[in-house]
């Protein structure tokens, strides 16, 4: 009897997890989406420098999820093969891996990072430019031994199904 | 009430603490076939010929060519990396974890509103039931005895810790 009771009691808690992820088909994250305009991901790929600092709203389809704790879901770009990662603080917004293949509208501040390679790092990392065709060096460090990171850094999201 | 919440964080509390060496909300699988190889064309010309050759049981649900020579597929619970040149195909699976995936959720409080309240109602209890426990047993299994010890270790490994993490070991 007391194990049948300990079982409802368990039991009569799944509903509640699972009410957060049922319902209407658009699934909002954090804070959700306020700003105005949806930016194109190429335009910010293409000028990252010219969108650090400023609060932007991107839409894509999510194409990689972090799979350890959900902090990152990476949208991909109008232009074919690029992407761009919305990074959200631990716990704060989790990512299921279900949202894969779904569209994300996020928004946050577009930040850049730079961070220091090891060698063999930056010897792949140079080829990785050359192979683009490009002639610049990942930053203006010496030896380019560093590369900027641009990422969303996450507020709110909304998955809107495929 | 307390038996069942203490349950709960329990039990999801050992799963998320090894939560880097497995993953405690989703089952995950990873299996290799092949198909013949699509090659490189056009995306919208290749990627119907690679849904055809795939013939996935799954409803499909977006692809992506995430490189010149790869074709993503997501389908319902999972997705198929595919190499348009050598024809292999990488299908990576995840199924949420019977129980366990709930039992974390109320743990890391992943649907905010209607869980805190209940979460705050069992923290103080907890409180309630710690601070009363220790006038509970009187004499040597007291606070006096085998009681005081176990009660000052309570205190002492946080404690300790704390102070071990604030110095920077």
């Amino acid at each position: 009897m007391r194990k049948i009771t300990l079982m409802l009691m368990l039991a009569s808690l799944l509903p509640v997890a699972s009410s957060a992820t049922a319902g209407s088909s658009a699934k909002i994250f954090g804070k959700g989406v306020s700003a105005p305009d949806t930016v194109l991901i190429s335009d910010v790929l293409a000028h990252p420098d010219a969108y650090v600092g400023k609060t932007i709203r991107v839409t894509g389809t999510a194409v990689g999820v972090c799979k350890h704790r959900g902090c990152w879901v990476a949208l991909a770009s109008d232009v074919e093969g690029e992407s761009l990662r919305v990074k959200v603080k631990d716990g704060e917004i989790v990512f299921p891996p279900e949202i894969l293949g779904e569209t994300v509208t996020a928004e946050g501040t577009w930040t850049s990072n730079v961070i220091t390679l090891k060698p063999e790092e930056a010897k792949h990392a140079k080829k990785h430019v050359a192979a683009e065709g490009g002639d610049k060096p990942a930053c203006s460090a010496e030896g380019g031994t560093c590369k900027t990171v641009y990422q969303l850094s996450g507020t709110g999201a909304v998955v809107s199904g495929k | 009430m307390t038996v069942g919440l203490t349950l709960v964080y329990g039990i999801s509390g050992l799963a998320l603490n090894h939560a880097h060496h497995w993953d405690a909300n989703y089952r995950r699988t990873r299996a290799e076939l092949r198909i013949e190889p699509v090659g490189t064309g056009p995306t919208p010309e290749i990627t119907p010929v690679v849904l055809a050759r795939l013939a996935v049981p799954e409803p499909v649900k977006n692809t992506w060519r995430a490189a010149p020579g790869t074709l993503q597929v997501f389908v319902e619970g999972g997705q198929y990396d595919v190499d348009l040149v050598t024809g292999r195909v990488i299908r990576s699976g995840f199924a949420k974890r019977p129980l366990l995936w709930d039992l974390n959720f109320m743990h890391l409080n992943s649907g905010k509103a209607p869980w805190t309240g209940i979460a705050d109602v069992y923290a103080g209890i907890l409180i309630l039931l710690a601070v009363t426990g220790i006038f509970l047993v009187k004499g040597s299994k007291g606070l006096a005895g085998r009681g005081g010890v176990l009660m000052a270790l309570g205190f002492l490994l946080p404690l300790i810790y704390a102070l071990v993490i604030r110095s920077g070991g």
